[in-house]
């Protein structure tokens, strides 16, 4: 027996989202129907909404309703420091922390010649601008530890470090509260790389 | 390591056999084309959960059956491990047991330490440098902890850095974007170079051993590790002259659009007597100069794991004279684990001792243990009854 074509066409939409596969997606489906009309509608509204008013903060990248966004309005921030990250996600992360309170530059990536993926498209010149501009005391270089990662790091501290300012990549290593045994021999390399004096 | 006991079904032309070897040296003796291949690949799959021949499991299955069934009991130190293996035609599923449970494929891999040489072994001396560097790489994989990640992570540098050059190839150069992937490139490239040097020392000495002892102490072999960064010496700063050699060939590398220098560019020299054995060794001597890697690679793994693999040898005395045949066979009755040999030529027992050798012979997809009695090994285990994976086949 075949769906009904707008079940099916339901499906195959839910279909597109990441991770979900047609069993899933069926669930979904199912899952949705047996709702009430409302609870769908201001579902299908968030989603409706969310892609309507969120978009990339022009100054920093990160995600936002309001231009400029409202970490770079915001006046308690410290506008001498300016975390690099690769993900609006990244972002998120970072605020949950509670730890840091500079600004962003998100680059949407990170250098990949295989992927189209240069200086311009990471908006690395507005970066090196508003470091110029700002007068940023210091960078700090959040991009992913792997081998495109490193090498934006790389690029970009070759490139600030002549304009007098501080460069610095966070830290890699060992989880917080984790056993030293279960760290894989990588991780626990680089942990010894950048060990600590005391 | 020793193979105490192997079950096979429908695994090649196998329709259904079941062995007890000699812990220390097994001879399968039989016409071409009879099994005997087979029968050392079932034992490489049971052990490694891969063939040395195909990548393809259906390609093991009987000619005119769905599924395959493998099991066999292995001793290492004092543990006792019955290994099953699995395949169903059907649904191409796969299934490792052993001592009746469950493992997944990427956990099994190296448990058991089988090293097989082969007549495509030959090639590692007759053909280009790219299957001696697959070689490094695959011992330096399993010897050295960190090598797997390094080599990964300068194949993906690599890639992107051709990429650019690629791209740039008519436009003006951009130092700028260069310069990180060039870092990357001889960071990770140097390390890469320095630990291959350092294995191919380690395995020199142990493969001139088993060498110099084949050849009835007449000749020497050296290896000789030939990188594109040009060293005087290899224990010169790899790094620096790595960076500047890779700085004065970029006009050529913009001109050609790919990286012209680095480890997956280096290659190693195999030398008998100081003389290039690709060039100037006879077939016989080149036969033994690759013997001579694998059982350094057999060496070198019991010194990393303290455990001696099973050693294959396929159809390995074809081409040695007596002296060397004897000689071989005195390494494998000096080594401590256990090994497998086949040979379609008449086979002569050259003073081996009585319980140290089992004779096979492989006719047709059967094998009949010949003569001497098996010696079973010490403290052979009783057979467990644990729950079984052998498929039901119906008839």
């Amino acid at each position: 027996m075949s769906y009904p074509q707008t079940l099916e066409k339901l499906v195959e939409s839910l279909c597109r989202f990441p991770g979900i596969g047609p069993k899933t997606a069926q669930r979904l489906a199912f899952f949705l129907l047996a709702r009430p009309r409302e609870e769908v509608v201001s579902i299908a509204r968030a989603m409706v909404e969310a892609k309507d008013k969120l978009f990339f903060c022009s100054n920093c990248g990160c995600l936002t309703e309001i231009e400029p966004c409202a970490l770079c309005r915001d006046s308690r921030r410290d506008r001498g420091l300016i975390c690099v990250v690769q993900e609006p996600r990244d972002v998120l992360v970072l605020e949950r922390t509670g730890q840091y309170h500079g600004l962003y530059h998100v680059l949407h990536g990170a250098l990949s010649p295989l992927d189209g993926l240069g200086p311009e498209e990471l908006r690395l010149p507005h970066l090196f601008s508003r470091i110029k501009e700002n007068n940023v005391r210091e960078v700090i270089i959040a991009t992913n530890p792997n081998v495109e990662g490193d090498a934006t790091a790389a690029f970009i501290a070759r490139l600030v470090k002549p304009l007098g300012v501080t460069v610095t990549r966070i830290a890699f290593g060992l989880p917080v509260g984790g056993d030293l045994e279960y760290a894989d021999d990588l991780t626990l390399s680089r942990a010894l790389e950048g060990r600590r004096e005391m | 390591m020793f193979l105490h006991k192997l079950k096979l079904l429908h695994f090649r032309n196998y329709e259904q056999q079941e062995l007890s070897f000699n812990a220390r040296i097994n001879i399968f003796k039989g016409n071409n084309g009879q099994g005997k291949t087979n029968l050392l690949e079932a034992i490489y799959y049971l052990a490694v959960s891969r063939s040395f021949r195909t990548n393809y499991d259906q390609e093991l299955v009987h000619w005119n059956k769905n599924d395959f069934f493998l099991k066999g009991n292995f001793q290492k130190g004092e543990d006792f491990y019955a290994v099953e293996s699995a395949y169903q035609g059907f649904s191409k599923k796969f299934k490792i047991k052993v001592n009746g449970a469950e493992v997944k494929r990427s956990d099994f891999i190296y448990q058991f330490p089988v090293v097989v040489f082969s007549p495509d072994d030959l090639l590692l001396i007759k053909e280009g440098p790219a299957g001696r560097r697959r070689f490094l790489n695959l011992e330096g994989s399993r010897l050295i902890p960190s090598y797997y990640r390094k080599l990964k992570d300068y194949q993906k540098v690599l890639q992107q850095r051709n990429r650019l050059l690629k791209e740039k190839r008519s436009n003006f150069f951009n130092r700028d974007l260069f310069e990180p992937w060039d870092r990357a490139l001889v960071s990770l490239g140097s390390s890469i170079i320095k630990q291959r040097i350092s294995l191919l020392k380690n395995l020199e000495a142990q493969a001139q051993v088993f060498f110099e002892q084949l050849s009835g102490y007449k000749e020497q072999l050296s290896l000789n590790y030939v990188s594109s960064v040009t060293m005087a010496d290899l224990s010169e700063k790899t790094e620096e002259l790595f960076w500047d050699q890779l700085n004065q060939g970029r006009g050529e590398e913009l001109k050609r659009g790919y990286t012209l220098i680095g480890p997956h560019l280096d290659d190693f020299l195999i030398l008998i007597n100081n003389y290039e054995a690709k060039k100037y060794a006879s077939q016989g001597q080149q036969r033994a100069a690759a013997l001579a890697l694998k059982m350094g690679e057999v060496n070198l793994f019991c010194q990393a794991r303290r455990e001696s693999p099973i050693v294959l040898l396929d159809d390995v005395f074809s081409e040695f004279d007596p002296e060397r045949r004897l000689q071989l066979l005195n390494f494998l009755r000096q080594r401590e684990g256990q090994s497998f040999i086949t040979t379609a030529a008449p086979f002569d027992k050259q003073g081996l001792q009585e319980g140290e050798f089992a004779i096979f012979s492989v006719y047709k997809g059967k094998i009949n243990h010949e003569g001497a009695r098996v010696n079973p090994g010490k403290n052979a285990p009783a057979e467990k009854n644990v729950a079984s994976i052998q498929p039901k086949f119906d008839h």
